[in-house]
């Protein structure tokens, strides 16, 4: 490196240095005037102004403790930021953090948590008193000759609602009141072309607006029709007989099969169930407390290939953060000399794959790869099964990902290499070392300081990179006669054994599941920050 | 100090300004309280909005109520109703029929009772295709479009085939004449694709899941690798040496080739149809030619579900009135399917459709069978369309009867670990 440069290099840091300091200070001075008390004035009262109407919401729907904790919180943010006491500056640095933290971390964590304690899946995500509602809505069946009725909404002479009713099949009339079907002459209703009744002689049709206020009356009315069955309202202008199959004991809290006396009773998981196991759709939800986590350990399709699966997911994402470091970085110092051509074209060509949409590279990625029809085969006149050989779709999979990862490692590199003391450089020369002594006894090391922690990130972003999997592979090819692909990582397993198995969505499993993820990759990625630790020692 | 005091009185001022403004803001608690009682709300997407709009205003105004007809995500209606506020919810939501079983299982949708009169006017499978239950069968919804795949032979270049035997030798004399082309334009990948492949799976005797003695489809009775279809499974190892069917065509590969005329055959649904109009040469579309058995399609069928918030706004029997009955009718059947370029549900309808393509595609899907509408159809596509790949990607691909019984092992250990 010529002496010029190092001048330059320094200089420009210095005065960088110097922009960065004088910035701050100035900012601090012209915010700390009248504008900043308008500022502070101003967010806080959109602060408050948020936390009344959270309040007034949360009142609505009851939830006392919540609006206790709400209010308490942003009476104490009032007080510290309007407080003169010098005690409270930390505090109110503090504060935003926190606040931050709780929402979009604590929070979630917590619900998360929450979940893998219930059973929120497909058939379990009412209330009870919803599903029991819904069962004895289901369990209504046409009778077997029943009849089927036109209808009107009317009021009796009392005033009464009754449902004038006439026989789909032999057009007798009828009048339905809660207690009794009574006929009444043919001549006595009028209807139209279609067939809808108009007027009933001795009753006043009830019609639009009042009609439709009578809703939630017509939905429970039923006129006893034989000693099993009754006519109910179906829509507008249509009455069935329709017989319960199921009745609800509201005092033993079971249901009881009218055919055949079985008894379904609360199995204690969110349904009805019957002594044979038979089970009654809907169910609700409720806490099953740790069924969701024996499930993992005794479920044989979850046990079987965990091992495998974990294995592939941290050899996948060791070697795309791996491989992905070494090339940016190459390429970081192969375009860092100083006074190259066309420098900013290489460098800004490098960048496009990580400026591309991912979701879109992935695409793209899985058409080029195509074994008989791909771009890449056909270029290099090769036959290789990309993607429906295992092990070339590991291969696969890990390149798309090195693709999508490597300028992310280039910029990262690019930056930290002009952040090492060109002194150290110089300095090593004049003892002797050649360029890979440097590289490896000074460059790299310091280099490590500041990208080992963004590797580790990129670490655990890859461990759960649902994405380049599904969009890639899907977690395929099929191995044998496991649910688990040879590329499924454990996150599109997870996804796989709890959205695209059993009856479907099993939320409180995928919980689960993601908790035990969130434990490996917090400390795998502990165990790699202490170890980053001793090489802060370098400086 | 002074300053002090004026922040605190202008914090509070301010505050009470903001909290009056956006207390009357438009979603504010108090503007909540609508009445409900004489709205409807319907969840659609943007393709049927326009036809449903028209449907929903001919009926209110003969009854005196109002739609409010909501655009929706169309891929996210099912789950969206599942979290949806019951302030917020529709009344009734647009679907496929294979959502019913999830919806029903969850007790979000009521069952619909329409008149004889009504029902008879549409084909069984598609009253079928929104029945579910565990016991005992009930309709959940009005169906009013179907869609399934179909044959379509480009004319110019082969014949529309008698028989099997007739199109295999067609398709692979085609395929003969150039390194470019292919026997059968039929879409896979590397994931599979169990919906476009059902054809060739029904007509060597498969199918996903039996009917228990009361007609409910039962997840015990899986058919991916039922005897009778094992039997025939040797076959499709024969399509696989000859290059009848290659799982590497994917749909991008597979529709290429037909429209730039390297494929003779293609196998694709009603979505397709403009680009067949708009191909530049003639077509046929036919059901695929049976094999040991009737080589019927999947249906699709799309329709019309009463939520159970229609319940709780106090519309059941409004949001009852219009689907189980007015959207039935045939000229309303018309509408909604024209509307996305479907085969109407209404055999009344049907008559009356006069597009060729549209006409073509539902004689296709002549004793076609509905999607399984039970949830525990998740746990299959990935299996059988995987089974599909591996028994037809060329040289080095798994016998077909061994494929498909690692597929049914696969869903069966699936469908048991379902809690």
């Amino acid at each position: 490196m010529s002496p010029r440069a190092v001048r330059t290099r320094r200089s420009l840091r210095s005065s960088a240095g110097l922009t960065a300091l004088s910035l701050p200070a100035r900012a601090i001075s012209f915010f700390s005037g009248t504008v900043g008390l308008v500022i502070k004035i101003a967010l806080l009262s959109v602060l408050n102004a948020l936390a009344v109407w959270a309040a007034v919401i949360l009142a609505d729907h009851r939830e006392w403790i919540a609006v206790a904790v709400l209010v308490a919180a942003t009476i104490a943010i009032d007080i510290v930021y309007l407080s003169p006491l010098a005690g409270a500056v930390p505090l109110k640095f503090l504060i935003p953090g926190t606040v931050f933290l709780l929402a979009f971390q604590v929070a979630p964590i917590a619900y998360n948590v929450n979940v893998a304690f219930t059973n929120w899946s497909t058939g379990h995500i009412l209330v009870k008193h919803e599903a029991i509602e819904g069962i004895k809505r289901n369990s209504l069946s046409e009778s077997a000759n029943g009849k089927a009725y036109t209808m009107a909404p009317a009021r009796d002479a009392q005033g009464k609602l009754v449902l004038i009713l006439a026989d789909d099949d032999s057009g007798a009339t009828f009048v339905g009141s809660r207690d009794k079907l009574t006929p009444i002459p043919r001549n006595s209703v009028r209807r139209n072309v279609d067939g809808e009744i108009v007027s009933a002689s001795g009753f006043k049709l009830i019609r639009e607006n009042e009609l439709f206020k009578l809703d939630k009356e017509l939905q429970n009315f039923t006129v006893p029709a034989s000693a099993s069955s009754a006519i109910q309202p179906e829509g507008l202008t249509t009455a069935l007989e329709l017989t319960p199959t199921l009745r609800y004991d509201s005092k033993a809290d079971t249901f009881v099969r009218i055919k055949d006396g079985v008894v379904f009773r609360d199995n204690g998981r969110g349904s009805f169930t019957s002594g044979n196991g038979e089970e009654l759709e809907p169910g609700w939800k409720t806490s099953v407390g740790f069924s969701n986590f024996s499930r993992l350990i005794h479920n044989p399709i979850v046990r079987r290939p965990f091992l495998k699966v974990f294995a592939w997911t941290v050899s996948y994402a060791t070697l795309t953060v791996m491989i992905s470091f070494a090339l940016g970085l190459f390429l970081a110092i192969a375009l860092d000399k100083s006074g190259m051509r066309l420098q900013r074209l290489y460098r800004s060509s490098l960048v496009i794959p990580y400026a591309m949409p991912a979701f879109l590279s992935l695409l793209v990625w899985g058409g080029l790869l195509n074994d008989d029809f791909g771009v890449v085969n056909n270029l290099l006149h090769v036959d290789i099964p990309w993607l429906f050989n295992a092990n070339w779709a590991k291969v696969s999979v890990v390149l798309v990902s090195i693709w999508l990862t490597f300028p992310y490692f280039f910029l990262v590199s690019l930056g930290a290499l002009q952040s090492i003391p060109a002194e150290l450089t110089e300095a090593a020369k004049v003892d002797g070392g050649g360029p890979w002594q440097l590289f490896r006894r000074v460059t790299l090391p310091l280099l490590l300081v500041a990208v080992a922690p963004l590797m580790i990130a990129s670490f655990a972003f890859n461990f759960n990179n649902f994405n380049n999997i599904y969009l890639l592979t899907q977690g395929g090819p099929g191995t044998g006669d496991d649910v688990a692909g040879a590329t499924d990582i454990l996150i599109s397993y997870t996804y796989k054994i709890a959205f695209a198995a059993g009856k479907g969505q099993d939320y409180g499993l995928a919980s689960a599941i993601s908790l035990v993820i969130f434990f490996i990759v917090a400390s795998i990625s502990a165990a790699a920050f202490w170890r980053t630790k001793s090489l802060e020692n370098v400086r | 100090m002074l300053n002090k005091q004026m922040a605190r009185i202008g914090t509070v001022l301010l505050a009470v300004a903001a909290v009056a403004l956006l207390i009357l803001a438009p979603g504010a608690p108090a503007a909540r309280e609508r009445a409900h009682a004489t709205t409807l709300t319907i969840w659609v997407d943007n393709v049927q909005k326009p036809a449903v709009d028209k449907i929903v205003d001919d009926w209110g105004r003969s009854r005196g109520v109002t739609g409010n007809v909501l655009i929706h995500d169309f891929g996210k209606i099912r789950d969206d109703l599942k979290t949806v506020k019951a302030e917020n919810a529709p009344d009734i939501i647009v679907g496929p029929h294979d959502w019913v079983g999830d919806l029903a299982a969850n007790g979000l949708v009521v069952p619909l009772f329409p008149k004889k009169a009504v029902q008879r006017q549409f084909p069984g499978y598609a009253l079928q295709s929104f029945s579910y239950g565990t016991a005992t069968n009930r309709l959940y919804g009005a169906p009013f479009a179907l869609e399934n795949v179909a044959l379509v032979v480009n004319t110019r270049l082969a014949r529309v085939p008698k028989s099997f035997a007739d199109f295999y030798k067609q398709a692979l004399a085609f395929k003969r004449k150039d390194a470019n082309n292919i026997a059968l334009a039929i879409p896979q990948g590397s994931g599979g694709d169990a919906y476009h492949m059902y054809p060739f799976f029904s007509g060597l005797g498969g199918y996903v899941f039996g009917r228990s003695k009361s007609g409910t489809l039962s997840a015990k009775r899986i058919g991916v690798a039922n005897k009778t279809f094992l039997k025939n499974a040797t076959m499709i190892d024969k399509w696989n040496r000859d290059g009848f069917i290659n799982s590497k065509v994917d749909y991008g590969t597979a529709k290429n080739a037909f429209v730039k005329q390297n494929a003779a055959f293609w196998i694709t649904g009603p979505w397709e149809a403009d680009t067949l109009k708009t191909a530049g040469f003639p077509v046929r579309l036919v059901q695929v030619p049976k094999i040991k058995f009737r080589s019927v399609p999947f249906l699709g069928v799309q329709g019309f579900m009463v939520t159970k918030f229609a319940g709780t706004h106090g519309v059941n029997s409004l949001a009852k009135d219009l689907v189980g009955d007015y959207m039935m009718k045939s000229g309303s059947q018309r509408a909604l399917a024209a509307a996305n370029g479907r085969f109407p549900a209404n055999r009344t309808a049907g008559k009356t459709v006069t597009d060729s393509i549209l006409k073509q595609f539902g004689a296709a899907g002549a004793g076609g069978v509905p999607m399984p509408n039970i949830p525990q159809m998740g746990s299959v596509w990935g299996d059988l369309g995987g089974a599909w790949v591996k028994a037809t990607k060329g040289a080095d691909a798994t016998p077909a009867r061994s494929a498909f019984i690692a597929a049914a092992r696969a869903i069966a250990a699936k469908l048991a670990s379902g809690g």
